[in-house]
């Protein structure tokens, strides 16, 4: 054997060798698996009672602060709410006595149709909201977690009716009460106006949680329009026995309509009884996505609300509004440029018609505040009106105000984009002066006694201080959480928290100040110009600081850059 | 050669949210017909570049210009030279699709604005959704509105902020042959993504960013 050969034998694996390497080799064998199946029993019927009560404990696990705790820290607030509440109650009898006394035709009238206008009203906010939120809802988490598992729905959510109810009843008793007292009511009637409006709310919210189930909008949007004209109509006519162009006859049926009222707040209670057992009946077929709109729509809500911005609110409920249309037939645009933005907002009013109605609304108030002898305070009563009617209309500024991002798309300054978005409601607003102007000159008995033209001027600025105001309203920006904070009774809040409360009406109290304290009408006008250019962006202090900052960046780099060409040695030979 | 002019010069951009600094030192140049595509992790500051780059955010220091300009979100020429997608877009809550777009073209002073929005309509085939409202759609078809809107616009500049996101794959397979042709057309494009299909099919030149954005690789 040679020795090559030799040496191959030597490198050749030998039989134990091969098997060491195949054992070494060897696929290591997957541990055992195990895995979970139920037990092959029926499952135990859930007790929606108890599954209740499991939840309520682990939110009371979750809980950082007692009862007490949270009194220790909000006393100063509690403290602050039973004062003004104990002065507001003694302001209400003071009033109530004294409007008690008043004879007048415009007192009689005014005594028995605003509460009653205010029962209307009860009712047809009770219905808005209870369609918008549900009545019944449940959050993202509960739709997620129980509403796949097989239990009782109606067993489970009967429970959820009782805030809309209590809430409905609260609000449109106090409210109703309140407007009652001040009107001169006897406390008899106060009590028969406050039972039909809290009774009467409750049943209707329970007649909303009835048709929740259903899907059917038709009854409850048909009642809402029609408590809401019928509420607006007495307004109307309480404006015009308070203007002296109706007779006062029309508020002779005094007597009766107490007895009508306890009728009215007995029928609602039977009423709501009776609805209540069809409602809870119902719950079973209630739809997930139904329940979980209105949770959402409350978690996104109760966000905005710990920044105070209303805006944000609108955005939120205008958003749904749009997402539940979904579809609108394409119209095409006209012009070029900035005319474009224009007439796209003019195209807009005939999609949104609903909005003229606020502003039809609005319009009654110089001549409500004209009526009821409030001639000094009218222009910032009116204006404030418009600032709600006018809002509205100042969807796209507020779209190009919220973000920059779309802004940023248009080629145009900023200013310029916000004064194309402000031209329709600009002409709006211009009309809404020459329609309100009769009552800014005086044309009911009791009102004002101006010239023409000092009543022209003050509709006018009336109808400009709303313009900006809503501007204002719409264009102001986001809290800044990052800002220093200010130490209150509440905590640490921002600066901004409260002035967001405040925003539009701060523009319409400083452009009608002037004309509030007889001053001549330029300098509402005056200030009224200043407002327009900050509003429109015009000064914007960061941009400005900015570029400035910019324009010094750049002039120090084209510096550096020409002390750096000089140190590079010029070739020699 | 002579160097072609940039369209986009960044000088030494620095930017910081407090004390944590996300961009420091960032230079770039974006000629015509160039495609820049700035990869990185998540967090390496390529959305902070991109949002100094249009003005929407303030650097802190350093320069960035586009066509000589300093970039201001509020210039006007920017506005108009500069197009962009990037996720703080906006819409009318109550406009439809044909009506953002008819809208766009328009205020762009384009004159045929009508088969302009017919042509990008189809492209991005949002032509059964021309009458919805943008709430109802998807978040597949948002993205292809938002990338309609900046090609429906006259432009010099693209800037996108992961523009394949949450796009169908025929949909990104659509948008790479958008983007050659735009590079092609001489436009100058920066964009962020993630994707490297995509940017192995539009970018002439990656940049990839480290963390507080320091340029790693330039090829």
């Amino acid at each position: 054997m040679s020795k090559k050969s030799r040496k191959l034998i030597r490198a050749t694996p030998t039989a134990e060798d091969v098997a060491a390497e195949a054992v070494i080799e060897a696929v290591e064998p997957t541990a055992e698996r195990t895995f979970f199946f139920l037990p092959d029993v029926e499952p135990t019927v859930v007790d929606e009672r108890e599954l209740h009560d499991e939840m309520k404990l682990w939110r009371h696990g979750r809980a950082t602060r007692t009862f007490g705790q949270v009194f220790q820290d909000g006393y100063f607030v509690l403290f602050s709410i039973a004062m003004i509440g104990a002065m507001l109650v003694s302001v209400v009898i003071r009033a109530q006595a004294g409007m008690a006394g008043c004879n007048t035709e415009a007192c009689a009238s005014g005594r028995l149709l605003l509460p009653s206008a205010m029962v209307l009203a009860a009712w047809a906010l009770a219905l808005a909201m209870a369609a918008l939120f549900g009545p019944v809802l449940a959050s993202a988490a509960e739709g997620f977690w129980l509403m796949d598992a097989p239990i009782s729905r109606r067993r489970l959510l009967r429970g959820r009716l009782v805030v809309p109810l209590v809430a409905a009843f609260g609000v449109a008793t106090v409210a109703t009460g309140l407007v009652a007292a001040l009107s001169g009511l006897s406390w008899v009637q106060v009590i028969a106006w406050s039972a039909a409006a809290g009774l009467g709310s409750a049943a209707l919210v329970t007649l909303a949680a009835a048709e929740q189930p259903k899907e059917r909008t038709a009854l409850l949007k048909t009642l809402q329009a029609t408590f809401a004209s019928a509420a607006l109509l007495l307004l109307v006519v309480v404006i015009g026995v308070a203007a002296g162009w109706l007779p006062v006859s029309v508020v002779s049926v005094a007597g009766g309509a107490t007895w009508l009222l306890v009728g009215v707040a007995v029928v609602a209670l039977f009423g709501m009884l009776v609805l209540l057992r069809v409602a809870i009946s119902r719950l079973e077929q209630i739809r997930r996505a139904r329940l979980l709109s209105g949770g959402s729509l409350v978690s996104g809500m109760q966000g905005a609300m710990f920044a105070l911005d209303f805006g944000l609110i609108r955005d939120i409920l205008v958003e749904r509004r749009m997402a539940a249309i979904g579809h609108v037939k394409p119209t095409r645009g006209r012009g070029l440029g900035l005319a474009a933005l224009i007439w796209r907002d003019a195209e807009r009013l005939k999609r949104n018609p609903k909005a003229f109605l606020g502003l039809a609304a609005s319009l009654f108030v110089p001549y409500a505040a004209d009526a009821l002898r409030m001639v000094q305070l009218n222009p910032l009563i009116s204006g404030l009106a418009l600032v709600a009617g006018l809002v509205p209309f100042l969807g796209s500024l507020r779209v190009l105000s919220r973000t920059g991002g779309l802004a940023r798309s248009f080629p145009f300054k900023t200013a310029q984009l916000r004064t194309a978005s402000m031209a329709v409601p600009a002409a709006l607003a211009l009309i809404w002066g020459l329609a309100a102007s009769p009552a800014f000159i005086g044309i009911a008995s009791t009102g004002a006694d101006h010239s023409v033209a000092d009543g022209l001027t003050a509709a006018l600025i009336t109808a400009v201080a709303g313009l900006l105001g809503a501007v204002r309203w719409v264009t102001a920006g986001k809290v800044n959480f990052q800002t220093p904070m200010m130490a209150t009774a509440s905590g640490a809040l921002p600066p901004g928290l409260i002035f967001n409360l405040f925003r539009g009406i701060d523009m319409v109290a400083l452009i009608t100040l002037p004309l509030i304290l007889g001053a001549a009408g330029y300098w509402s006008l005056t200030v009224a110009l200043i407002v327009f250019v900050a509003l429109r962006g015009s000064f914007n202090a960061d941009d400005l600081r900015a570029e400035q900052e910019q324009a010094k960046r750049e002039l120090a780099a084209s510096k550096q850059e020409s002390a750096d060409r000089q140190k590079i040695p010029r070739p020699t030979r | 050669m002579a160097r072609k002019t940039p369209v986009l010069k960044v000088t030494n951009l620095m930017k910081a949210f407090g004390p944590v600094v996300i961009v420091s030192g960032f230079n770039l140049e974006v000629a015509a017909g160039e495609a820049v595509a700035l990869t990185g992790r998540n967090g390496a500051g390529k959305s902070t570049v991109l949002r100094c780059l249009i003005g929407a955010e303030r650097p802190d220091d350093g320069t960035v210009q586009v066509n000589g300009t300093a970039v201001s979100e509020t210039n006007p020429q920017i506005r108009r030279d500069v197009a962009t997608v990037i996720d703080d877009l906006d819409f009318f809550p109550d406009l439809s699709v044909v009506e953002h777009l008819d809208l766009f073209a328009r205020a762009h002073g384009i004159p045929d604005a009508d088969d302009a929005v017919d042509e990008i309509l189809h492209e991005v085939q949002l032509v059964p959704q021309s009458g919805q409202l943008p709430g109802t759609l998807s978040s597949g078809q948002r993205r292809r509105l938002a990338l309609a809107t900046a090609f429906i616009r006259p432009r010099k500049l693209l800037i996108l902020d992961e523009p394949e996101q949450r796009l169908d794959t025929e949909g990104v397979e659509w948008l790479a042959d958008r983007l050659v042709a735009e590079r092609q057309r001489g436009l100058a494009i920066v964009m962020a993504s993630h994707d490297p299909t995509l940017v192995e099919r539009v970018a002439t030149r990656i940049v990839r960013l480290g963390d507080r954005a320091e340029v790693l690789v330039d090829e």
